[in-house]
């Protein structure tokens, strides 16, 4: 594919640039025809020479081959000469005639000279032979000399010829690309005059225009230039006066001027005088300057030294500071641990106080029995006082925290409804005065409903399962802990505040009705200054909310109903609870001092709790008791006269016994008998 | 004389001025100069506004002259100048040229002498432009790309030639080609000599055996005609590379004698070992020197496993088919890409071994076997090898008596071969019938590009279309050139221009 887009682009070349293109190879074509040509005619002498050459080699060896067959033959009839010679010297030798001898040296001179001359023969036929090659050479180098300089010829003639030739195709190839570029020229030309014009008559158009404005503005100009001349009399005309003006203010300033000269003067004298005495109140300050740099230094240095010092104050202090926190978390566990102990032993000595003056009570209560029933004989009646049940200390005693509280509510509003109707509500808790058990648990029911945001998400996933009241226990608790309420007290104020507000709205749109807004305010001013100091803090918050319970009350202006946790709207509970929190942050800040008064107010009430045991038994008992103590008093005196009295009775009557057995001894003796008495004339005596 | 010179070079320093000129300007210059010496302290320029005859003096004072071209100020040379003259002058006692600024040694190189002793100059100077006068004083003619466009290497190598073709054995010192050997060693890399004289005979033994017994006492006298040893030359020049020999004598004119023109074995022993420890030569040429097949043996088997030689010519000599069968060992023992083996005696035996080591080389390129004897079967024996070789390019048959047996098999090769470029069967006797079966084979061969059948009994209308037939391998040839994307264009661009050339 590529390449067939590159051979495109060629043909496509090709018809772009077709003239100079076409005589380009057409060019080329002539050339390499030329150069072959050429090439092959300087080429084809040598080839000629070769074949000459190996011409020559073949008849060159054939010549050799007959040659050499020749001196074959020659050497073979010479041998047989010669060996016939040699023969005939043999034959010789035995010829003792000398003519025969002769005849046959003649003989063998002639066959000699024979073979001599063939020999001779053929060296000079060979000679003969080299002769001619010699002339061969001699022509063949002759001939090589033309070949060489028809070489040289045809190779200056190519040369020539290709010189000739190149220089042709050249011209034509430039001609090719002259022609070519004169047509780009006369359409460059034409396209160049085309737009030419079409500029020139742009031009022409714009230089009209130009004209046009430049009259225009002519006139304006001179429209200009009139105005310009007026104003410009007008304004010298006023700058004239102006001038004149400022003329007589110039005299004035002259004036002024050569007084100011004279007083500055005057000042200029003073000033240097004043002046000098600088100059000697500046070196004595320069010298003072110096003293105090010295004094600077000294300071600069103590200063270091202190800092030094206070440093290492200040380490060994804050050690010292460790150490003493060290110390002060260990008095404070050991105070807590010995607050504890405190505690228990106070408890322990409050216990065994407790038991020993019950004991005294008891004793005393059985005392008072005793003299009511043995001695007055009076009916007693044991005397009913709370702090006799009481077992332990006051002050220890522990809080219910609120969920307990709100448990318990539970448990005994499930209890009330298994009952249905139970007669007697009894007051199972001692709740705040007018707020009904049910009450409480309604408004804790709609919290719980309301508030559910203040709820873990996980948290409502794992009460799914759970029973309805757990359910609602547990949420609550969450709701609790988000708020903020931890004590039964902290629960109490939520419900009352709840009970507040919605009475509060309640008298606010029923005063609408029947007087302005002062005296609204008015009489919630007097309402929340009845309420606690929680309420004073939250009135702000009150009238927030009111103005808009404003729009609410009219809908519900008609209703007249008492109040009930069923008349708060759902949607106020947000707002209760708002403005709850707000209100319960600020007393809990300030948490710690009263938590010392109610100690104090516990030691009080101790103190109370044992005044009271003392007061077990009344004054009027005492004034009683005092009574009856000197009556038995004098009764015991009387008593103890009498017993003395009975004492002396028995001693008379011992006495008497004795007087009885000695007069029994008496009258037993001899005399008695003959004194004789009766016994009841005697007795009746001492009875007497 | 020289002061003024250089004072009118001087004045337009970015030109350094040719000698000719400046003593031109001077001669004229005198003349005009003639009251100058008068102030030689003023510096022109100060001289220019403190002149206190303005109008007299005007002329002298003016740096140009229109009407007079050679008008100059004279002035005083730097110190430089006079330097940089001083050293050219005593070049050859203290050639004083690297330590000096590169522009002062342009200068320094334009003014020397080339005729300064070479012991100076040749391992100091290497500016071409140098040795381009050097070479241009001694030689009329110079073909500086036959030299690899090196003017200095040219000049060695030249200069080298002369000395060895002068050298007769027994008269000239062995010292004078020794003693150039350490300046030259490290530009010549190549060594041709056509002309080795023979040692010095008495006049007296030349004229009775110049009539008849010519060959007989040269054979007698061979131990005396040995010629220049090339053993010692070759080992010290550590960058030769090609190596053109031809033992002949030229201009003997009618001093001519057999034995001038002998290779003896001496000769051939020393230049053997010669080449052996040669290990940079990439060309050898050994040509018209009568070398028969012993001395070509002896100088093939010192080439045996030569690490870099590619080129081997022999032609014109005397090689029979003993030497081919050395030649057709030697192309399977080492990377030659080139032999030349025109002009011998090698025969069918000896092109058959050839052909035999030619089926299964992969370096030889070209084969030149023209005049010699091959025939048929030797022109057999090449066709089969060509079926099988993947190398060969270039191959030349002409006059060889090949005939119509060697053209039919040629002309299967044809058909098969891609390699082959060039083939060369002129001068022989092909015939009608060879010629058609050859353009057979022509029209499926597509590489071929120069196919010679001059005189070789071809008939006219097959000799013109195979000539069509390569004009048509020629274009596409060239178009693969033209179109680089193609796999052979670095061959096939590269055929047609040796081929033309």
């Amino acid at each position: 594919e590529a390449l067939g887009e590159y051979l495109d682009g060629k043909k496509e070349s090709e018809e772009d640039q077709s003239k100079s293109y076409k005589q380009k190879e057409e060019s080329r074509l002539k050339l390499a025809k030329l150069l072959l040509c050429g090439t092959e005619l300087v080429t084809n002498i040598q080839v000629a020479i070769d074949i000459r050459e190996i011409h020559r080699r073949v008849e060159e060896e054939e010549i050799k081959r007959q040659r050499i067959e020749k001196l074959e033959n020659e050497v073979k009839t010479s041998q047989d000469k010669f060996d016939e010679i040699t023969s005939k010297w043999e034959e010789g030798k035995q010829k003792r005639i000398p003519q025969e001898l002769w005849e046959m040296l003649n003989t063998q001179q002639l066959h000699c000279a024979g073979l001599l001359e063939d020999k001779n023969k053929l060296i000079s036929e060979l000679q003969q032979e080299l002769k001619t090659k010699d002339d061969q050479y001699v022509k063949d180098l002759k001939k090589q000399s033309d070949d060489i300089c028809l070489l040289l010829e045809r190779m200056e003639e190519q040369v020539k010829n290709v010189m000739k030739t190149f220089r042709e195709e050249l011209y034509n190839i430039e001609k090719a690309f002259e022609v070519e570029r004169q047509e780009l020229l006369a359409s460059n030309k034409k396209k160049w005059e085309r737009a030419l014009q079409a500029h020139n008559a742009k031009e022409l158009e714009y230089l009209t225009n130009r004209m046009k404005k430049v009259e225009d503005y002519e006139k304006q100009l001179n429209r200009q230039r009139i105005w310009d001349c007026e104003e410009y009399n007008t304004i010298k005309i006023k700058l004239e006066q102006d001038v004149q003006i400022l003329e007589q203010q110039l005299q004035q300033r002259k004036a002024i001027y050569q007084l100011n000269q004279e007083k500055l003067e005057y000042n200029l004298q003073v000033l240097k005088k004043r002046d000098e005495e600088s100059t000697v109140i500046k070196s004595q300050q320069k010298r003072k300057i110096n003293r105090l740099h010295d004094i600077l230094n000294n300071l600069r240095s103590k200063y270091a030294k202190q800092i030094k010092q206070f440093q290492e104050e200040n380490q060994s202090l804050t050690l010292d500071y460790k150490r003493l926190v060290l110390q002060f978390k260990e008095l404070q566990k050991a105070m807590r641990h010995f607050a504890l102990i405190d505690d228990e032993k106070f408890r322990e000595i409050w216990l065994m106080n407790e038991e020993e003056a019950k004991d005294l009570i008891a004793r005393a209560f059985d005392v008072d029995r005793i003299i009511h029933t043995h001695h007055l004989g009076l009916p007693w009646t044991a005397p009913d006082f709370w702090f006799l049940k009481n077992v332990g200390p006051i002050s220890q005693q522990p809080q219910k925290s609120a969920t307990q509280i709100v448990e318990e509510m539970l448990m005994h509003t499930e209890e009330e409804e298994a009952e249905e109707a139970a007669s007697e509500p009894e007051s199972y808790l001692d709740l705040p005065k007018q707020i009904s058990e049910k009450t409480t648990k309604k408004i804790l029911m709609l919290l719980c409903d309301e508030s559910g945001f203040l709820i873990e998400s996980k948290l409502l996933s794992l009460l799914l399962p759970l029973e309805q009241n757990e359910c609602y226990l547990l949420r609550l608790d969450a709701i609790f802990s988000a708020l903020g309420i931890e004590s039964e007290d902290d629960l109490y104020k939520l419900v009352n505040f709840f009970l507040k507000y919605r009475a509060h709205r309640l008298s606010s749109s029923l005063q609408i009705k029947s007087c302005s807004q002062a005296s609204m305010e008015k009489a919630n001013m007097e309402e929340t200054s009845m309420g606690s100091e929680l309420e004073l803090a939250e009135q702000t918050e009150m009238e927030g909310a009111k103005e808009e319970s404003l729009v609410e009350g009219e809908k519900e202006e008609e209703e007249e109903t008492p109040p009930s946790p069923w008349d708060i709207h759902p949607n106020d509970v947000l707002k209760i609870l708002e403005a709850f929190v707000m209100g319960l942050k600020k007393p809990r800040d300030s948490r710690a001092p009263p938590r010392v008064q109610k100690n104090m107010c516990n030691n009080s009430k101790d103190s109370e709790y044992w005044q009271a045991l003392t007061t077990v038994i009344p004054s009027s008992k005492q004034n009683l008791w005092d009574a009856l103590y000197t009556a038995l008093e004098k009764y015991h005196v009387v008593l103890t006269q009498r017993a003395k009295l009975l004492l002396e009775n028995s001693s008379l009557e011992q006495q008497n016994t004795e007087l009885q057995a000695l007069l029994q001894q008496y009258l037993n003796s001899k005399i008695n008998s003959e004194l004789q008495v009766p016994p009841t004339q005697v007795l009746r005596i001492p009875t007497k | 004389m020289q002061d003024t010179v250089t004072t009118s070079a001087l004045l337009d320093p970015s030109h350094s001025s040719v000698s000719t000129q400046d003593k031109s300007s001077t001669g004229g210059h005198t003349s005009s100069t003639g009251p100058q010496p008068s102030k030689p302290s003023i510096t022109p320029v100060s001289a220019k506004s403190r002149n206190p005859h303005p109008g007299a003096n005007f002329h002298r004072m003016r740096r140009i002259i229109a009407e007079d071209p050679e008008w100059s100020l004279a002035i005083v040379p730097l110190l430089t100048e006079l330097c940089i003259q001083h050293i050219i002058r005593n070049f050859q006692n203290n050639p004083i040229l690297k330590q000096m600024l590169p522009e002062h040694q342009q200068k320094v190189l334009n003014h020397l002498s080339p005729d300064l002793p070479l012991a100076v100059t040749a391992n100091l100077i290497d500016n071409e432009n140098y040795w381009l006068r050097c070479c241009m004083q001694r030689w009329p003619v110079c073909h500086v790309a036959h030299h690899g466009g090196s003017w200095k290497r040219m000049f060695f190598e030249r200069h080298l030639e002369n000395l060895l073709k002068h050298f007769i054995p027994g008269t000239t010192d062995p010292a004078v080609i020794l003693d150039l050997l350490p300046l030259c060693r490290n530009y010549v890399r190549r060594v041709h000599v056509d002309q080795f004289l023979p040692p010095v005979q008495l006049p007296a033994q030349l004229q009775p055996g110049d009539q008849s017994d010519s060959g007989s006492e040269g054979e007698m006298e061979e131990p005396t005609v040995d010629h220049y040893q090339l053993g010692d030359l070759v080992a010290g020049l550590s960058h030769l590379e090609e190596l053109d020999l031809v033992y002949d004598v030229k201009d003997c004119g009618m001093n001519f004698e057999w034995n001038l023109f002998l290779f003896t074995y001496r000769d051939c022993h020393s230049l053997a070992a010669a080449i052996k420890a040669c290990h940079t030569l990439k060309i050898f040429k050994l040509t018209r020197s009568k070398v028969d097949d012993d001395k070509a043996r002896i100088i093939i088997r010192s080439l045996l496993d030569h690490p870099v030689l590619e080129e081997l010519d022999l032609s014109h000599n005397l090689i029979g088919d003993r030497g081919a069968r050395g030649a057709a060992k030697l192309l399977s023992h080492s990377r030659l890409r080139v032999l030349n083996l025109a002009n011998n005696q090698v025969r069918a035996p000896g092109a058959q071994s050839l052909a035999h080591a030619l089926a299964h080389n992969t370096n030889l390129i070209s084969l030149n076997l023209r005049l010699n004897c091959i025939e048929d079967e030797g022109g057999q024996a090449l066709a089969h090898a060509l079926q099988t070789n993947k190398c060969l390019t270039t191959l030349h048959l002409g006059g060889n008596e090949l005939s119509e047996p060697t053209a039919t098999l040629l002309s299967q090769v044809l058909a098969i071969n891609t390699t082959l470029t060039s083939i060369n069967l002129s001068c022989n006797h092909i015939g009608l019938d060879g010629g058609k079966q050859l353009l057979e084979g022509m029209s499926d061969n597509k590489t071929l590009l120069e196919f010679d059948l001059r005189l070789s009994d071809v008939a006219q209308e097959s000799e013109y279309l195979i000539g069509q037939a390569l004009y048509a391998n020629r274009e596409a040839a060239r178009q693969r050139a033209l179109n680089p994307s193609h796999f052979m264009s670095t061959i096939t661009a590269n055929g047609p221009e040796n081929s033309v050339g």
